[in-house]
């Protein structure tokens, strides 16, 4: 009991102290003693997760470890960490893709005059999302939620002196408001509804709640999962989040953080499944985001905001997947995703890099001759990603799309495997336009002179990766490979097992297999059949020539644009908050604000005026003031008397 | 020998006050008003002793001592000051000293 609680305890708090210290040593220590402190404090959040696992293990992987912390009198008002498998699941992969993602930064903001500020900002992040993660209430919850944005926005913003990157990270910090303001108002409805906000009270009685208000409370809470997971509509934020250092992509916008929707629905499934519009809402939004994401990354040429349209992408595939009830494959698909994209994200900082800091595609080509590592690294991240087998994403992606079909759910089902086939287009693109052809050469009329100096001095040393950042995505290029043989079809099923009790806790029912009996067959071939198509095109358009855009200038043009979601936010809210802003600052602030303030000081200047007056320097008058005062106390007294 | 009632040091003393304040209020002089200032004090004095007497309470004398002592300090303080506000004017009038106006 005892180690339990320290064990929960050290996941958030060790990474804590840690950015407290880089923080309070960033001006002192040296950089490898701030990548030192920073790793470590990861490092040991990784083993008590571990450790964490273990115990959970002895336990028969039934219970749950819990660690109350404190309550704050209101009943079921309380913050604390609960250790179930949900829960350890997130853990693991936040602490152990985040340590893998430090150590990489570690390398990668070695030349960055901000090192400590840095990593001080990254180690808070593991804090709260260990914390959104780990915490036994709705409350708890929230407090690693906000933080988790507060951390997205600080990073997004790192490079405060672009405003581009000051833009984008009050961008992401204002949609994500949106999306808390709907967690708040979802808790407000529990707690006056039933009473209590730990998930250990809510959740069992969900099905005692009146429909209406289950209905209020579902959609609220995945107001705020869609806002936080970049889902449509509220995903507008997350390819301007890209302006962020690659490590931060890597860690915040694609692996982990943007899932945090994804766990509140798996967390809060019986919630969702109780009420009438629940599932259906959460399946629309990730089929809907899974497809637009992946259309939109077609039409990219920026190499991050195709990852993070693919990651939009990939996260609408799990919402997907929770919305039909198959928990165990999201969260599956959860994991896989994060290894693949993280190792794609890193390997996209490895190649603008070598490009100094150039992040089009149309202007890269012919990496595969120059770098080895960087091609062969990238291309598992990308088959895994396309779903290739027997790569990682391949047996994630076949589970989700299996359970549509199972399900009965066969539209969702068509959607989700144009999906993959567009999701192997737009990857195969970016791989062809990065590493086929040849390299692209700016002409030197193009170039400034400053810049030509960088780039030869760029050139005379990045022979090759440093070991820092190679180990990382080694690692995740093993992990890419081999994560996916957790589930293999009639051979493993680690993670169906894993969850069932836990799941089956709150009475989950099992999936319905209302659909075809082959649904396995029919998934799996028609996956792979194409996803080969998506990828034989994008190699046929893009393996040989330099034609970047394929599909016609308009459909740039408007992917460029986000397809008019930036400017429609911009014209409903932004806009209007700029007339009202501005109305407040020409005639709220001068005339009532200011007027008010000058009109104090008025009123005072002219009371001294007048009140100046009685001094007139006129001896015998004081005299004679102070002898009618005397007077009439003295008369006052004597008629007292 | 047969003295004045009490009720006349009292008047007396009105007396003496009341023509201290109203030269005070209305010379112009500052000697005058310094003078008019000394004869309040002498008012007070007079108070003081006839009721200690009256009384058969030796604390009036003791005050009388004290106020013309004080009042010995304050003549030549406030003649001092009058020498030296008016050693630059041609006048002495307290009227025209209006440098405190505010």
């Amino acid at each position: 009991m005892e180690i339990t609680f320290w064990l929960l305890v050290g996941i958030p708090v060790l990474p804590l102290l840690g950015a407290a210290a880089t923080a309070a040593l960033r001006r002192r220590a040296s950089r490898g003693m701030l990548a030192a402190i920073a790793c470590s404090a990861v490092a040991l959040a990784f083993a008590c997760t571990v450790a964490a696992l273990i115990r959970f293990g002895q336990a028969g992987g039934e219970g749950v470890l819990h660690a109350p912390l404190w309550s704050w009198g209101v009943a079921g008002v309380g913050l604390g960490l609960i250790g179930d498998s949900i829960s350890i699941w997130f853990s693991l992969v936040v602490t152990g893709v985040g340590l893998l993602i430090h150590i990489y930064a570690a390398g990668y903001m070695a030349d960055d005059p901000d090192y400590g500020r840095f990593f001080a900002k990254l180690n808070y992040f593991i804090f709260a999302m260990s914390l959104l993660v780990l915490a036994d209430g709705f409350v708890g919850m929230l407090m690693g939620w906000a933080n988790v944005g507060l951390a997205s926005y600080l990073l997004i913003g790192f490079w405060n002196r672009r405003p581009a990157a000051a833009a984008a990270a009050k961008k992401a910090f204002w949609v994500n408001t949106v999306g808390e303001v709907g967690l708040i108002l979802a808790m407000l409805i529990l707690l006056t509804s039933s009473g209590s906000l730990r998930f250990a009270d809510v959740l069992p009685q969900a099905g005692l709640l009146p429909p209406e208000v289950l209905n209020a409370a579902a959609l609220l809470l995945l107001v705020g999962a869609v806002a936080k997971s970049a889902q449509l509509p509220l995903f507008v934020w997350l390819p301007d989040a890209m302006q962020g250092p690659t490590p931060v992509s890597a860690l915040i916008h694609a692996a982990t953080m943007v899932t945090a929707g994804v766990y509140l629905v798996v967390r809060a499934f019986p919630l969702f499944e109780a009420a009438p519009w629940g599932m259906p809402a959460v399946a629309l939004v990730g089929v809907a985001s899974a497809v637009f994401g992946a259309v939109a990354a077609m039409g990219q040429n920026d190499i991050k905001r195709i990852l993070a349209y693919s990651t939009m992408s990939q996260v609408g595939y799990m919402m997907l997947a929770a919305g039909v009830g198959a928990y165990a494959a999201a969260l599956f698909h959860f994991m896989t995703h994060a290894f693949f994209k993280a190792l794609l994200f890193l390997g996209a900082g490895l190649v603008i890099h070598h490009f100094h800091g150039e992040q089009d595609v149309r202007r890269m080509g012919g990496l595969g001759r120059e770098s080895p590592f960087v091609y062969w690294t990238f291309l598992i991240g990308t088959l895994a990603l396309v779903g290739a087998p027997p790569l990682a994403g391949f047996f994630s992606k076949d589970e989700i799309v299996v359970e549509l079909l199972a399900g009965g759910h066969t539209a969702l089902w068509v959607l989700a495997v144009a999906a993959a086939g567009l999701t192997a287009f737009y990857m195969l693109r970016l791989f062809c336009l990065v590493f086929a052809g040849n390299p692209y050469r700016v002409d030197a009329s193009d170039r400034g002179p400053a810049e030509a100096a960088a780039a030869a001095e760029h050139d005379a040393h990045s022979a090759g990766v440093p070991a820092v950042q190679a180990v990382p995505v080694l690692l995740l290029t093993i992990l890419s490979i081999a994560g996916g043989w957790l589930w293999v079809p009639g051979l493993t099923h680690v993670p169906e097992a894993f969850f069932e009790p836990a799941l089956a806790r709150y009475g989950s029912p099992a999936p319905v297999h209302a659909g075809p009996v082959q649904a396995k067959e029919w998934t799996m071939g028609a996956l792979l059949l194409v996803s080969a198509a998506g990828a034989a095109w994008a190699v046929k358009l893009f393996g040989k020539s330099r034609r970047a855009d394929a599909t016609g200038g308009a459909f740039a043009r408007a992917a460029e644009a986000g397809f008019g979601f930036d400017a429609a936010y911009r014209a409903a809210f932004v806009e209007p908050l700029r007339a009202l802003a501005g109305y407040a600052g020409r005639v709220m602030d001068p005339q009532v604000v200011d007027g008010a303030v000058n009109g104090i000081a008025r009123l005072a200047g002219t009371a001294a005026l007048a009140l100046g007056r009685l001094h007139g320097g006129f001896v015998r008058r004081y005299a004679l003031v102070l002898v009618t005062g005397v007077t009439a106390v003295l008369i006052y007294f004597l008629m007292a008397v | 020998m047969p003295g004045m009632p009490f009720s006349g040091y009292v008047l007396l003393s009105a007396v003496l006050f009341v023509a201290g304040l109203v030269g005070v209020l209305v010379r112009r002089s500052p000697l005058a008003a310094l003078m008019s200032i000394e004869l309040m004090w002498g008012a007070a004095t007079l108070l003081f002793v006839a009721a200690s007497r009256h009384l058969a309470a030796m604390g009036g004398h003791v005050f009388a001592f004290l106020i013309v002592v004080v009042g010995a300090a304050e003549a030549a303080i406030g003649l001092a000051l009058i020498v030296l506000i008016f050693r630059g004017r041609d006048g002495a009038d307290v009227d025209e000293v209006r440098s405190l106006r505010g």
